[in-house]
């Protein structure tokens, strides 16, 4: 057996210091290790985006990633987009716009959306269905996740 | 103020939006560890070896069981022909050998890859209609021996898993004097259902009892499945439900279940939870079956079809699950939804040693209307005769016989489907403007609302709010949190939000058929207004009393209990709840639904399982494709839905099924390849082999509720989540024959297929 590695990284504004084995993925680290169990894992081979977090203030498939790599990191998973109860205007935009119906890829289209606004907050609806295309969903068709985007992307500017 | 038919914001938007939600696969127990299956890396052989001492010495393992460790018993939705783990031979690639429970999940599948496993492989039966040839090997030489799970026993025999015939006269005479006859042969691959969510499970064996704790669409045929492997009567296991992540069929009969209840019991009591990995959930899910199709029509001078004949082979894999139940879909489908003079109908399902198929939304009819709206196609082109008008020629009309008898009072619907779909996109004009490459099909079909039983029980808080206990789940559709919630509210006059509905459990909630068949706002919608009604008659004889009035002079609005006609007169709903506990008792009602199915001929067939469609609803379907000859590729451009929906009582809900369903008749079509090596072994293994439909593969449907309120339903609700799966590879199909004027007659339609077309 490998000697396990401290990993220590900020998550959502907290520390969290574990103790891992040096493969243990990174969204298990944040699912097991850290009882955050917003970040989802459809396809643990970075293909369906639901793990999709961010590391340093850029996307990542946390499955695709070991604990070990972020140590000192600042991340932020889907449980860090509410200022404490109150969702933010993506998360709000989702739920009024009918964006998730299972609901199980939407933390990952969250977060993704979330680099999409930053990179550029006014965007088409052709430039979201881009954004969003490494992303599955299984149940709605996209189209109520585009709008969802850019209607808080509407909100957002104003 | 009503609520029906109004935006409302889904009760579990919240929890999904924030991360809170907890989905069966985040369910966790103090205590718990883990487990693992050892499963069958051949789909067909003989176990010669099967040592667990090894594994069983590996760190952190509790237990590590096989056949010789489960219950000697057989189960099976339909038939009982299965056994929790192999026994001697293995039937399927991924059939369970051996269960591990370990401290941890790396030690469970560690401990499982231990297990000393060898496997003579042995021929396995793939090939659908080899499978039923007098040469083939049985993929079950003790058949005779598997028994129904209720009732009588069905036609099957050898490989022959289940068949429904119908023969009726004048088939034969038709075709004897048609002016031509045209023939056609289809051929449809498996679809995966590919929620987000693999399955999982948590099974804890305390007090002599089983607990099971599971993402499921059907708690109630978990329990009845997990009995019929542990051998134990049903009201000893109990499901908990919890948040699905999309389930479309494949969460309707047990998985992980009995073998998390087993490892538990074997661990004297800790909870022990299993998951597939994403390619263990690929090649054990029951994918929608592949199917091959024939068809022939006889048409007369005037291009009327006189008789038609079809003939369908369905995979069943290697054992039955709901699948024989369904063999019989293809005598409501085999005309669609046009006349078509006596039709024989030859439905078989086989055995092969592949992967047990089962449900995915739209059972059987995705394939079947691919086939006779495809037909339909080749008819009109042999006739020289418009595809539109063609149909519209031959529509069903109000009062329609079908060939079981049953009467469809109401598919005129169905013209009013084909005049919003003209009007939005007229005929003449898409023909007008078409290019090379681009093509348009059209199609239409019928569908039923599953009938299955339901009861909720609604209860009155002393706050005024209430709760609804029922075993309904919601699989994401919006049935559920919106839905059955609105339903209520409209019912007690009070907000969507003051209406909360737990997840089942069936120690707790009464009998549920699941959602499946776009049951749920129907069934369990109608037994909650039942529930909610006796709410209002309670409250309103309470509150007569308090208000001096007759109870029959009261109504139950806007949150209140108040006299009609005498503003002010009233009371709220707490106050009257709190009076109610010091003179009738705590305020509740029940309610239970089931809709009959409607009158059919007994005689029209043998292995009538589903004889008819109960609350039928009608579909159009349009869609307008371009093939890019270079690379093959087919782009949706638009995509027309006309459906009958009864009454549209949750917009969002209403739009998002048909989105989404489409989206995935979309992946059926052109991009869901699912294909089976000679082995019997799935070629694509991951969700990245196995491509699903992106954001950027599919339009916004143009979508045209036709309400048609059915007065048995829930404020006139009819099922709706299934249909507008059924018709996408049908017009999708004609779309792409229509661009390069050739024939495509299978699914999906690959760019591979398509180059090889134009370039033939």
């Amino acid at each position: 057996m490998s000697d396990s590695q401290t990993v220590s990284v900020t998550i959502n504004g907290h520390v969290y210091t574990a103790d891992c084995d040096p493969r243990l993925t990174l969204a298990d680290f944040i699912r097991h290790k850290c009882g955050l169990t917003g970040t989802h894992l459809g396809c643990e081979h970075g293909v369906c985006g639901a793990c999709t977090i961010m590391v340093d203030g850029r996307t990542a498939r946390a499955c695709l990633m070991l604990a070990v790599q972020v140590d000192g990191s600042t991340i932020t998973t889907v449980e860090g987009l509410a200022s404490g109860n109150e969702l933010n205007p993506l998360q709000e935009a989702f739920w009024d716009n009918h964006g998730l119906q299972c609901g199980f890829c939407t933390s990952g289209m969250l977060m993704c959306a979330t680099e999409l606004l930053e990179e550029n907050p006014d965007p088409s609806a052709e430039e979201v269905r881009e954004g969003i295309s490494g992303n599955l969903c299984r149940c709605t068709g996209y189209d109520s996740i585009v709008k969802s985007v850019l209607a808080a992307a509407e909100k957002m500017r104003s | 103020m009503t609520v029906i038919g109004e935006r409302i914001p889904r009760s579990d938007g919240q929890s999904k939006v924030s991360g809170e939600a907890i989905y069966g696969v985040d369910y966790a127990e103090p205590g718990m560890i883990w487990g693992a299956l050892l499963r069958s890396p051949v789909s067909s052989g003989r176990i010669t070896r099967l040592d667990t001492t090894a594994a069983m010495a590996m760190p952190g393992v509790h237990a590590v069981l096989t056949a010789a460790d489960a219950p000697d018993a057989y189960a099976g939705w339909v038939l009982r022909d299965q056994r929790l783990f192999a026994v001697d031979r293995v039937h399927f690639e991924g059939q369970p050998i051996a269960a591990v429970a370990a401290d941890t999940l790396a030690q469970a599948r560690a401990a499982a890859a231990a297990i000393d496993l060898e496997i003579e492989p042995l021929p396995a039966v793939v090939d659908l209609d080899h499978a039923l040839s007098p040469d083939a090997p049985l993929v079950h030489p003790d058949w005779e021996s598997f028994v129904p799970t209720a009732g009588p026993d069905f036609p099957r025999g050898g490989n022959l898993a289940a068949e429904s015939i119908s023969d009726p006269p004048g088939v034969d005479e038709a075709f004897a004097r048609a002016h031509r006859v045209i023939s056609d042969e289809f051929v449809a691959q498996r679809q995966y259902q590919a929620y987000i969510e693999p399955k999982s499970a948590v099974g804890i064996f305390r007090d002599g009892r089983y607990t099971i704790h599971t993402a499921h669409q059907f708690p109630y045929n978990v329990r009845d499945r997990v009995s019929q492997f542990l051998n134990v009567r049903p009201s000893a296991v109990r499901v908990v439900g919890h948040t699905i992540g999309g389930g479309f069929g494949a969460k309707l009969d047990a998985s992980l279940e009995p073998y998390a209840a087993l490892l538990s019991r074997a661990v004297r009591g800790l909870a022990v939870k299993l998951v597939n990995t994403r390619t263990e959930d690929l090649i054990t899910c029951p994918s929608r079956e592949g199917a091959i199709t024939r068809l022939r029509s006889a048409v007369d001078a005037e291009g009327n079809i006189i008789a038609r004949e079809l003939e369908v082979i369905a995979d069943n894999g290697a054992y039955s699950g709901e699948m024989p139940w369904l063999a019989s879909i293809a005598l409501h489908c085999a005309r669609g939804v046009y006349r078509a003079g006596p039709t024989r109908v030859v439905a078989r399902l086989v055995y092969t040693n592949t992967t047990p198929t089962g449900a995915f939304r739209g059972v059987n009819g995705t394939y079947l209307y691919h086939a006779v709206e495809r037909h339909m196609d080749h008819i009109a082109a042999e006739l020289g005769v418009d595809r539109l008008e063609y149909r519209l020629r031959h529509l069903f009309t109000d009062g329609e016989e079908l060939l079981n008898g049953q009467v469809l009072d109401d598919a005129g619907i169905l013209r009013q489907g084909f005049e919003a779909i003209e009007a939005a996109a007229p005929w003449a004009e898409l023909q007008a403007e078409k290019r090379p490459y681009r093509g348009i099909g059209i199609g239409a079909a019928w569908w039923l609302t599953n009938p299955s039983a339901g009861t909720a029980v609604v209860k009155m808080h002393e706050d005024g709010t209430v709760a609804v206990v029922t075993a309904a789940t919601d699989n994401g559709s919006g049935a559920v949190s919106m839905g059955v919630t609105q339903v209520v509210a409209e019912r007690l006059g009070i907000p969507p939000a003051d209406v909360h509905i737990a997840l089942p459990d069936t120690d707790v909630a009464g009998f549920d058929g699941g959602s499946q068949g776009s049951r749920t706002t129907r069934i369990v919608g109608k037994a909650s207004q039942i529930a909610a009604d006796e709410v209002v008659e309670k409250l309103k004889n309470v509150a007569a009393g308090l208000l001096e009035a007759a109870a029959e002079d009261l109504e139950v609005a806007e949150g209140t209990v108040r006299v009609k006609g005498v503003p002010g007169k009233s009371m709220t709903l707490a106050e009257v709840a709190v009076t109610a506990m010091n003179t009738v008792g705590p305020i509740q009602g029940t309610g239970s639904f089931v809709t009959p199915f409607p009158d059919f001929n007994p005689g029209c067939a043998t292995g009538l399982m589903l004889p008819s469609f109960p609350t039928p609803t009608y579909h159009v379907h349009l869609a307008e494709v371009e093939v890019d000859p270079v690379t093959g590729n087919v782009r949706v451009l638009r995509y027309l839905v006309a459906q009958e929906v009864g009454r549209v009582i949750s917009p969002d809900g209403t739009y998002g099924q048909v989105m989404g369903a489409v989206t995935q008749g979309i992946g059926y079509a052109l991009h869901e390849s699912l294909r089976i090596g000679e082995d019997g072994r799935y070629r694509e293994r991951t969700l990245e082999s196995y491509r699903l439909p992106l954001a950027g593969d599919v339009p916004r449907v143009e979508f045209f509720p036709l309400e048609h309120p059915d007065p048995d339903g829930p404020f006139g609700a009819k099922g709706v989540g299934e249909g507008p799966v059924l018709l996408p590879a049908a017009v999708i199909a004609n779309a792409v024959s229509d661009a390069i004027g050739k024939p495509f007659n299978q699914i999906p339609i690959t760019p591979e297929e398509v180059l090889a077309a134009i370039q033939s």
